[in-house]
């Protein structure tokens, strides 16, 4: 049976073949440490680091690639950005359709004394910018908000709440775990403070790669201190960038693919994957839209989606429907709480969960219309 | 053997050597540099005039003026700038 990958939102697959071969060629003919030698071998390393992080900020319009700061994942970026500025007493303003690489580093701070704020999303999961924005004053330290959710797909319109945010002088930290690479983002015209994002997902990297964005160098504690290469003479850490936050060595052959992964976004376009996403995604909603037995969730202007859509078949848990696809069909999807049980309880539907479709860059038409035919499948079974 | 000779004497006309303290603002200057038309060579940081990062750019010392300016307009954050000839 042939399987079809829709869980994109997890980590994409396929990649562009120039990922692979870029990760290859850095750990066939690559070797040496970015910044930790002069010779060719350490120069070759730190010029691919430094491509990336140009290719990134371009791609963000970023006009100081320094500000581009390598991490681990989405999640670390998070964390760095939220234990680098909040302490005891610190307001924070949140939605309630955040993930957990938000809301349990919230939930832990709160405990040690930062003051959590968490704005109900409107029907289908929406946050809606007025509602964030009433709650928001110049006292706040930081306003966090996802740019779309993993459950939904709903996009939040981040220019309106950045706009306010810069107006009060609240930083704004935006996880764009979801939209990095699937809906174009300006850090300047959005107004944003920091932008956490994940290499692997939109990006089209291998996992293991991510970063975050830094519009004011100086404002966060490190979440790390170690080696850099630099200022070698003092054992204290730079204040730099963006040595400042990239203790320890970095990923090389894995930014080294996220490099080719993002130049084959700016060649395509990322304008066009969104729409290319958005088209699937109505292919979809249109199949689905006179099946009894299938609720499907987010947001009904497809203009506001990202590629993934929620939802679940009548008489059947998320991971029934999840398992007859994949053994049946051969429909990769991801079901449950998508680590986002706050998401969920915004949806009503916490604690079952829903069945979740991801699409990509590389999902085809015909992949989603079998989709369709194999959800049209088990909800006939169930009446 | 041509070519390392070509880069031997490209060593020897670039005389200005402008130092960083890390090896991001290095790399950067190079890229911004050649794409901005000029010439810029990498090396290996020499100690007697900078203790910090690995590597230390080579460019055209008549250009000092142009080039710290493109550099500043680039965020680059370097060192120190300095007339030193290659030995060699």
């Amino acid at each position: 049976m042939k399987l079809r990958y829709f869980d994109n939102a997890a980590t994409s697959w396929p990649k562009p073949p120039a990922v692979a071969a870029a990760v290859h060629r850095c750990l066939v003919r690559g070797g040496g440490n970015a910044g930790r030698s002069g010779h060719a071998k350490a120069v070759a390393a730190a010029r691919t680091v430094l491509r990336t992080r140009e290719l990134i900020a371009e791609l963000f319009h970023v006009a100081d690639p320094s500000r581009i700061v390598f991490t681990k994942n989405a999640t670390e970026a998070l964390n760095l950005a939220l234990y680098g500025l909040l302490g005891p007493g610190d307001g924070v303003v949140t939605s309630s359709m955040e993930h957990n690489s938000v809301m349990r580093p919230l939930r832990h701070l709160a405990h040690r004394g930062v003051r959590l704020e968490v704005v109900p999303a409107a029907v289908g999961g929406v946050i809606e910018p007025a509602a964030f924005c009433a709650v928001l004053t110049a006292g706040t330290r930081l306003a966090v908000v996802t740019h779309a959710s993993n459950v939904t797909g709903a996009v939040t319109d981040v220019a309106r709440i950045g706009e306010h945010c810069r107006g009060l002088g609240v930083p704004l930290l935006v996880d764009a775990a979801q939209t990095a690479g699937c809906v174009p983002i300006d850090v300047e015209a959005m107004r944003v403070d920091f932008l956490a994002f994940s290499g692997h997902k939109g990006l089209l990297g291998p996992q293991g790669t991510g970063g975050l964005y830094v519009r004011d160098a100086r404002a966060l504690e490190p979440l790390l201190r170690g080696g850099t290469g630099s200022r070698s003479d003092r054992e204290e850490q730079p204040e730099f960038l963006p040595d400042r936050y990239e203790s320890g060595t970095l990923n090389t052959p894995g930014i080294a693919g996220l490099g080719a992964g993002v130049q084959y976004l700016l060649r395509r376009g990322v304008a066009s994957v969104q729409a290319h996403e958005r088209r699937l995604l109505e292919i979809f909603l249109e199949g689905i839209a006179a099946v009894p037995g299938i609720e499907a969730y987010g947001p009904a202007d497809t203009a506001a989606r990202t590629g993934v859509l929620s939802l679940n078949v009548t008489g059947l848990s998320c991971s029934e429907a999840g398992s007859a696809l994949e053994d049946r069909f051969g429909l990769l999807t991801r079901v449950g709480l998508h680590c986002a049980p706050i998401a969920h309880r915004s949806l009503g539907t916490f604690p079952e969960g829903t069945v979740r479709f991801g699409w990509g860059p590389f999902t085809r038409e015909r992949d989603v219309r079998a989709g369709v035919r194999a959800l049209r499948t088990l909800a006939g079974e169930r009446r | 053997m041509f070519a390392q000779r070509g880069k031997q004497e490209l060593l020897r006309e670039l005389e200005g050597v402008v130092t960083f303290f890390g090896s991001y603002h290095a790399m950067r200057a190079e890229s911004v540099l050649r794409k901005s038309g000029r010439r810029a060579v990498l090396i290996p940081g020499p100690r007697e005039i900078s203790p910090n990062c690995g590597v230390a750019l080579r460019f055209d010392y008549i250009q000092k003026e142009e080039v710290q300016e493109l550099l500043d307009r680039s965020f680059v954050q370097y060192e120190s700038f300095h007339h030193y000839p290659h030995q060699g």
